[in-house]
């Protein structure tokens, strides 16, 4: 259990959340009612369901907040985000993005700047299975995300990290791509 | 078709099903491949800290349906690979506890306390040839009570539940899954309606896709496995990422003692640990077909009791063979009888069990459920044939982790020795890479950071994650049982209290939440939050 004052704010959020579910957000935003009659008969509509999971959420994070109310006050704990929280994300968001990006963009950017031109030129839809514009992508992309976020853990750079992560990516394709004719790496799914 | 041959038909549907290949013009059977190269993968993860049973079918399930797609010819091979990984995976949690004191799963937590010392001793054979015992005897006795019993409790569900009963079960089970996992059955219960809200995101029986905000991206609803696995093994990861970037811990060399002592395991030796083993196994199973309660609570429940019987020089503790027997036989009993409710009920208990419906689900031609269990002479019942396949698969598992388990766990103890930190990057693309496999769309990676992110503020919240993945599971059974059960009683807005049994399940759902709702003692509160589910 957390603090007295997180689990405090944490029910008080639950319970506006499922408020603003139940009562507005489920209602407005299904073509039928809770309950709805057609052609003589009642029936469920599509917004019980969310109305019922809403309603729960509002109960149950009620009856948290009494108890919590009548529980007798702490100290509080270390707070569950902090600046090395929100440094830890952007930095870990940053790996991310970029290897992501690398991912998508790095096949066709490839393809544009390397691959045949004039009357042999193709779309990377249509190269999307061919050697090596296939790879390029989840090879950058892959190798960015895991050799990155491995030194951002361990606060180096090192050669040994860098090899591992190269065989680790190339082990995927062995695992995803050699085998199999029906499974597409990233990005190219997309294409 | 009489019960003997619905028998005889799965086990023909395993044993003389499609053939992989051939040697010297004798096929082998595609499924029992599967069990093989499961189970083996299960001992290689299980035994490798940071990866778990449940993450390891998590990443296969894409792959597998990419292979064998979506008839139900794939169902057999399918399901075979991922409960070869569970039980691959049980045993091989074990190798890490005893030869680094870390446990490979977290139900190897209290392998540690006797496995370890045994090693030091220079008896890490010992140790282990013991864990492998104790863990394939219970393993086994849990799956013949699952076959002796599943089918009985489907046939009695089936003949006197109604859609309203069934409705009333559904809402029970989740209730006593939110009660039992983590440390606050309100958080609980918050979690599982969570899971029912986000489940209903642009699915229902009309037009227009409720909750959609009339978006495109949300039309089609969130897309089952990258929901699970985003808030079960990304949110997990992320957990991890960030408390290593915290600690920045050393890569401190492990020291491994020399092993001269007594490695051995003899029959005298075996007979003797019976009584801790089959006790374990019965404490295990008893605990794993009780849906929602882990297999580190069987594993702490059968080293108490092992330790009340134990009456040996060497006190449990301190390196004695009879706490790693009590220990695993009670965690790998859990994995047969967590299947009781998935398959006699269509109500997964745990995180592996999800995996599975997950698998039927997404092949079809298999609902688990008390309607697989229906013994028509008539016509023949494929589920039926289907679920004694499966039933065959983990006998044949069975029978691989007897033979050859003690010596691919002994192989695997390299594996302990990946540092966390090279290998969670690894696990994070390798998932990302799965979920792309399956849903050959950017979106869906999108759709799994999100959920991861979502996974990990459960986790930092203490808000458990079992309770939500099964309702977001449940959710379309929950709402069609709501949606028939009203219709068949007219439109009357007491639907769900008219049936005695009904009303007995519904109030048993508030009983368990105000149950488990009452002040712990710290010591309850504190072995209550250990119980982590993944």
């Amino acid at each position: 259990m957390l603090s007295r004052r997180i689990e405090i704010w944490l029910a008080i959020f639950f319970a506006v959340l499922a408020g603003l579910t139940a009562f507005v957000w489920a209602p407005l935003d299904s073509e039928t009612a809770a309950i709805y009659e057609f052609r003589r008969q009642i029936s469920i509509g599509d917004a019980m369901l969310p109305m019922v999971a809403g309603g729960g959420i509002l109960l149950f994070s009620v009856a948290h907040l009494f108890l919590q109310l009548r529980r007798r006050r702490d100290a509080d704990e270390d707070p569950l985000f902090d600046r090395t929280t929100l440094f830890f994300f952007v930095t870990f968001g940053g790996v991310l993005a970029l290897s992501l990006i690398l991912m998508f963009w790095a096949g066709p950017l490839a393809l544009a700047l390397f691959g045949p031109s004039g009357d042999d030129a193709a779309t990377y839809r249509q190269m999307r299975s061919s050697l090596p514009w296939k790879y390029i992508g989840f090879v950058l992309g892959g190798f960015t995300l895991v050799f990155g976020l491995t030194s951002l853990i361990e606060g180096r750079v090192r050669w040994l990290r860098a090899v591992s992560s190269i065989l680790a990516v190339l082990g995927l394709i062995l695992i995803f791509d050699v085998p199999f004719d029906t499974i597409l790496l990233p990005p190219n799914g997309d294409f | 078709m009489s019960p003997l041959e619905y028998i005889w038909a799965g086990v023909m549907a395993v044993i003389a099903g499609p053939a992989a290949f051939e040697i010297f013009g004798i096929g082998i059977p595609l499924t029992v491949l599967m069990v093989f190269g499961g189970f083996l993968l299960g001992v290689v993860g299980g035994a490798t800290p940071g990866l778990a049973g449940p993450f390891l079918m998590a990443v296969s399930l894409p792959i597998l349906l990419s292979i064998f797609g979506f008839t139900p010819d794939a169902l057999l091979p399918v399901m075979g690979f991922l409960v070869g990984v569970m039980k691959g995976a049980t045993v091989g949690g074990a190798v890490p506890a005893i030869l680094f004191n870390t446990p490979g799963t977290p139900d190897a937590m209290m392998t540690t306390l006797d496995g370890y010392p045994m090693a030091q001793k220079g008896q890490a054979g010992k140790a282990l040839r013991t864990a492998h015992f104790a863990s394939v005897s219970g393993d086994t006795f849990s799956d013949l009570v699952l076959f002796t019993c599943a089918p009985f409790l489907a046939v009695i569900v089936e003949a006197y539940l109604g859609f309203g009963e069934k409705a009333a079960l559904i809402v029970l089970s989740m209730a006593f899954i939110a009660a039992v996992v983590g440390a606050s059955p309100l958080k609980g219960m918050i979690a599982a309606f969570l899971g029912l809200l986000i489940a209903s995101i642009g699915t229902g029986e009309d037009f227009y896709a409720r909750l959609s905000f009339g978006t495109d991206a949300l039309a089609d609803g969130v897309p089952m496995i990258t929901a699970v696995m985003g808030v079960l093994i990304l949110g997990e990861v992320l957990v991890a990422f960030e408390n290593m970037w915290r600690q920045r811990r050393s890569n401190a060399v492990v020291k491994e003692p020399a092993q001269s002592g007594d490695n051995r395991l003899s029959w005298t030796e075996r007979k003797a640990l019976m009584p801790f083993i089959g006790i374990s196994a019965v404490v295990g199973t008893i605990i794993g077909a009780l849906p929602g309660i882990g297999s580190t609570l069987a594993a702490t429940l059968g080293y108490a009791t092992g330790d009340k019987m134990h009456k040996g020089p060497v006190k449990f503790g301190q390196g004695t063979p009879e706490g790693i027997a009590a220990t695993e036989a009670a965690n790998s009993a859990v994995s047969g009888s967590n299947l009781i409710p998935v398959l006699s009920l269509g109500i997964p208990g745990n995180v592996g069990a999800v995996f599975i419906i997950l698998a039927a689900e997404s092949i079809g031609g298999f609902n688990p459920g008390p309607t697989v269990f229906r013994f028509t002479a008539s016509e023949v019942n494929p589920e039926l044939v289907i679920a004694f396949g499966l039933f065959t698969a983990m006998m044949i598992a069975n029978i691989f982790n007897w033979v050859i388990g003690g010596r691919i766990m002994a192989a695997c103890g390299i594996m302990s020795k990946i540092p966390s930190h090279v290998l969670l990057p690894m696990v994070l693309l390798l998932t990302l890479t799965a979920i792309y496999a399956q849903e050959t769309s950017f979106t869906a990676i999108y759709f799994a950071l999100a959920f991861a992110v979502l996974g990990y503020l459960l986790r930092k919240l203490r808000i458990p994650t079992l309770p939500f993945v099964i309702a977001f599971i449940l959710a379309g059974n929950l709402e069609h049982s709501f949606r028939q059960a009203f219709a068949v009683s007219g439109g009357d807005p007491w639907f769900l209290f008219k049936s005695p049994l009904s009303l007995v399940f519904l109030l048993l759902s508030a009983a368990v939440v105000i149950f488990f709702s009452r002040s712990k003692t710290p010591e309850a509160g504190r072995r209550a939050a250990t119980e982590r589910d993944l």
